[in-house]
């Protein structure tokens, strides 16, 4: 692996479905959802936000500014060196709000609130504003490959700079107008399920999540590093199972690993039995007696649910321990958990691999 | 690792044409594409006029040979229209199409058809054609069908901010081709007007209700228009390889955040000063050495003033020829940056800088002033284009002969 | 019924609060004379924005350029005294 960059987590801040924001305690606490949308767990805004900004902030953009807020503090950065989100459908119910004005008052007496905060750069430049960072920022939004795209531009600008730190980070909401319009197309479930009964339904569509990470990427490591970020790669509208297995075999070797020296790998299935066909291929096949995880049923589905599981990991490899949600498959406690490996897929046209070590 | 990156093709198409030889033409004879909305339905058309693309969907579907029951956007297929003409200016065989990145820009993606069947996609217990547009309101949606269409397989990506997208696309295209992840990305942005945008700007009271005049110490405004453009970038490499012939270098680039304000420019232009800087940097270009700026100048009061003081600061009192070419195709939100772009290659082809339109009055707070008419036999080696939006973003791309 | 410029105020008071999201955020002493913009509420310019759409929809009043709105968006007072002059609704 000699001459490849290194790129350490130093920094991580979450607000998802479950209780994720407090950085100590890893799912030590449930939550459960008895419906098919799983919406985030928020501490007291005003504790990460100040009141001035906090009054004019739309729900997502406080969860954002909030997990952002929380990255810069755990990782003990005031201002980074640059500033990158992904989202796949952004501000949704705000670009709605504003939409519903536009038709009912037949487009007439609007006011630029909805609007402005509908753009999907907004939190970056919020971010960006609030820590008065003038570096660079940039927005992806390409569905199911958003987060990787972020990552993708920040690892290519940390080998140019090393020493920088990029404040990186994904944010999807639940939203009610992404929800009604594509449930027609078995996107989410039909019937309502318990959110931990996810992996044993057999329908079509998956459960609504949303959620904001960031984290503070860097060439260096510090003394809040968390893991390594060793390598990033994904496939895009691959044409069979088949193709997704030499994705994976090209990645490990690419990395100068085999699939012995997995650990843990953790896999993006949504609970969609069309739809995971290829994530249970592999399982069979190329991981098979591998030790395996799955987290979809704890934070839902959403174009950028790969960076609830870039988190998930990171805390592995930090807590050195699988918490008991997880549903570990074979259950019992892996020997070493210093590499993981996570499989994500989006509507099993999008996959993503991301492997991460213990620094 | 320093890669080189070069421009092998380029497509366009915007209120000034449906191609690279109609929009040169247009530029060249001062023909601008604003006039009344009559492709878009929208209760503005009395009263705001805007650069619109008059071509209609179904002439668009035709042009491009796909089924009309598909449900391609409008802005899909302003991007199609754009993207089949970068490949075929490139030459790019079917395998080598299939191997390039395509970075794609928009702000509204298919908004329009969403905010067209809003009330039936939002009943669940409704059938019907309209499910065709299931996820327009997706930025990413028209990506992936423009990826899906050409064959793109290797890479894609969309970004989104603002106004500065494409500008940004190209920009990470050429990180991409610098670091050797591809040889070849084809970057650029694509964007329908639709009543989503039309009213966000006019309840940000920033549309000028005439048609717009950048620079100008009356100015009020922009105008809105629609369009696609994209560029094939490729590694030097892959240009030595393959033996096509470059057309123009993308030689800097440079990005920042104004963190000023949600929507306004800072009024020292800061941002804008920092971009620019940046890419001459990259570029290893003195300031001196720049031989025209496109510049973003929407024609607002905000950014032509800020944009204007950046340029005074970073070229002192030798401010090279500058225009903004909104004028001539109103802002195309996200494909402004490509089209910009696109219009500093043809300007280095041609070896031409393309007027300002509609300046009368010079601002006081500045003291320099656009080019006012086209200017022919100029010799142009380095272009810099200035693209910024809401959120702050602030990006500037150096353009080069070769 | 004509409303009077103290009866607008009380209004515009409860109106502005709703619409800008002032709850639990206006400064000691805040008052009808308390300049809404810069050195004292703090409002910015898509705030105007939002009172120009307030003025349009509640009043009747359309102003054209948020320039305009400048002086007439001072204060609350200020207003009120713009309303109770312009406003044929009240």
């Amino acid at each position: 692996m000699k001459g490849q960059p290194v790129y350490y987590i130093n920094g991580i801040g979450i607000l998802s479905p479950q209780k994720t924001f407090d950085n100590d305690a890893f799912l030590t606490e449930l939550s459960s959802y008895h419906e098919n949308v799983l919406t985030c767990v928020t501490p007291e805004f005003k504790n990460y936000i100040n009141p001035i900004q906090l009054r004019r902030l739309n729900r997502m953009l406080r969860i954002g500014l909030t997990a952002a807020t929380i990255c810069l503090r755990d990782a003990k950065v005031q201002t980074p060196e640059g500033i990158i989100t992904g989202t796949g459908y952004g501000f949704l119910d705000e670009t709605a709000k504003f939409l519903r004005e536009l038709l009912q008052q037949q487009e007439k007496q609007l006011t630029p609130t909805y609007f402005m905060q509908s753009t999907y750069n907004a939190l970056s430049g919020l971010i960006a504003l609030s820590v008065k960072c003038m570096g660079y920022n940039n927005a992806y939004v390409s569905r199911g490959l958003a987060f990787e795209n972020v990552l993708d531009d920040a690892m290519l600008r940390l080998i140019e700079n090393p020493d920088a730190n990029y404040l990186i980070g994904a944010f999807d909401e639940a939203a009610e107008v992404q929800y009604s319009a594509s449930i027609r197309e078995t996107y989410f479930k039909a019937e309502h399920i318990h959110n931990l009964d996810l992996f044993n339904t057999t329908t079509k569509g998956s459960i609504q999540g949303e959620g904001a990470a960031f984290f503070m990427l860097s060439g260096k490591p510090s003394d809040t590093t968390w893991c390594v970020l060793h390598d990033m790669q994904f496939i895009y509208n691959p044409a069979d199972a088949e193709e997704v297995k030499n994705g994976v075999a090209a990645f490990l070797q690419k990395n100068s690993l085999s699939i012995q020296d997995i650990d843990l790998w953790v896999d993006g299935a949504s609970g969609d039995i069309v739809r995971d066909s290829v994530i249970k291929e592999l399982a069979q096949t190329t991981f098979k007696g591998i030790f395996h995880t799955r987290f979809k049923h704890l934070c839902g589905e959403s174009c950028t649910a790969s960076s609830f599981a870039l988190w998930l990991g990171a805390s592995i490899i930090r807590h050195q321990h699988v918490p008991d949600p997880l549903k570990l498959y074979p259950e019992k406690n892996p020997a070493q958990l210093k590499t993981v490996l996570i499989v994500n897929q989006y509507m099993n046209k999008n996959f993503s691999f991301f492997l991460l070590r213990q620094k | 690792m320093s890669q080189r990156v070069f421009i092998t093709g380029y497509g366009i198409i915007t209120s000034l044409g449906k191609n690279a030889a109609e929009n040169l033409q247009s530029l060249i004879d001062r023909k601008a594409g604003y006039g009344a909305l009559n492709v878009l339905d929208t209760v503005h058309r009395a009263t705001l006029r805007a650069c619109e693309v008059k071509i209609i969907d179904q002439q668009l579907f035709e042009a491009l040979n796909i089924r009309t029951d598909t449900g391609f956007t409008r802005t899909t297929l302003l991007g199609l229209t754009a993207l089949q003409e970068a490949i075929s200016m490139a030459g790019l065989t079917p395998e080598e199409v299939r191997s390039s990145g395509l970075l794609s820009a928009t702000t509204n993606g298919g908004i329009r058809e969403f905010e067209k069947y809003y009330y039936e996609l939002m009943d669940p217990a409704q059938r019907g054609d309209f499910v065709r547009f299931t996820d327009t309101a997706n930025p990413g949606e028209h990506c992936e069908r423009l990826a899906d269409f050409v064959g793109i397989k290797k890479y894609i990506g969309t970004i989104s901010t603002a106004c500065s997208s494409s500008a940004n696309t190209l920009m990470q295209g050429a990180q991409l081709i610098r670091h050797k992840k591809l040889d070849r990305v084809i970057c650029g942005g694509a964007e329908s007007l639709s009543k989503f945008t039309i009213n966000g700007f006019n309840s940000l009271m920033i549309l000028d209700t005439e048609h717009c005049r950048p620079f100008d110490s009356t100015r009020k405004g922009l105008n809105l228009g629609e369009g696609a453009a994209y560029i094939v970038l490729e590694s030097a490499e892959e240009v030595e390889r393959s033996g096509r012939k470059p057309i123009a270098e993308l030689k800097g680039y440079g990005n920042a955040n104004d963190a000023f304000h949600q929507t306004a420019s800072s009024p020292d232009g800061k941002g804008a000063f920092i971009a620019m800087e940046q890419a001459l940097a990259m570029a290893n270009v003195r300031p001196n050495e720049v031989d025209y700026i496109n510049a973003h100048g929407t024609a607002t009061e905000n950014n032509d003033l800020s944009e204007g003081l950046g340029i005074q600061r970073l070229f002192g009192n030798r401010v090279p020829d500058f225009s903004s070419t909104k004028s001539y195709t109103g802002h195309t939100l996200a494909a402004a940056g490509s089209v910009e772009a696109i219009y500093c290659v043809m300007a280095i082809q041609q070896q031409m800088v393309w007027p300002n339109l509609n300046f009368e009055n010079q601002m006081p707070e500045l003291s320099i002033t656009p080019v006012r008419q086209l200017k022919r036999s100029a010799s142009l080696t380095n272009v810099l284009s200035n693209s910024f939006g809401f959120g702050g973003n602030t990006s500037s791309l150096l353009l080069a002969s070769v | 019924m004509k409303k009077t410029v103290d009866e607008l105020v009380v209004e515009l008071r409860a109106e502005l609060i709703k619409q800008l999201n002032l709850e639990d955020m206006l400064p000691e002493g805040f008052n009808e004379n308390t300049p809404l913009f810069g050195e004292g509420l703090g409002l910015d310019s898509i705030d105007s924005l939002e009172l120009v759409v307030l003025l349009d929809k509640n009043y009747g009043i359309k102003l054209k350029d948020p320039k305009e709105g400048r002086h007439v968006f001072y204060s609350i007072r200020t207003m009120a005294e713009y309303i109770h002059q312009n406003s044929t609704r009240v």
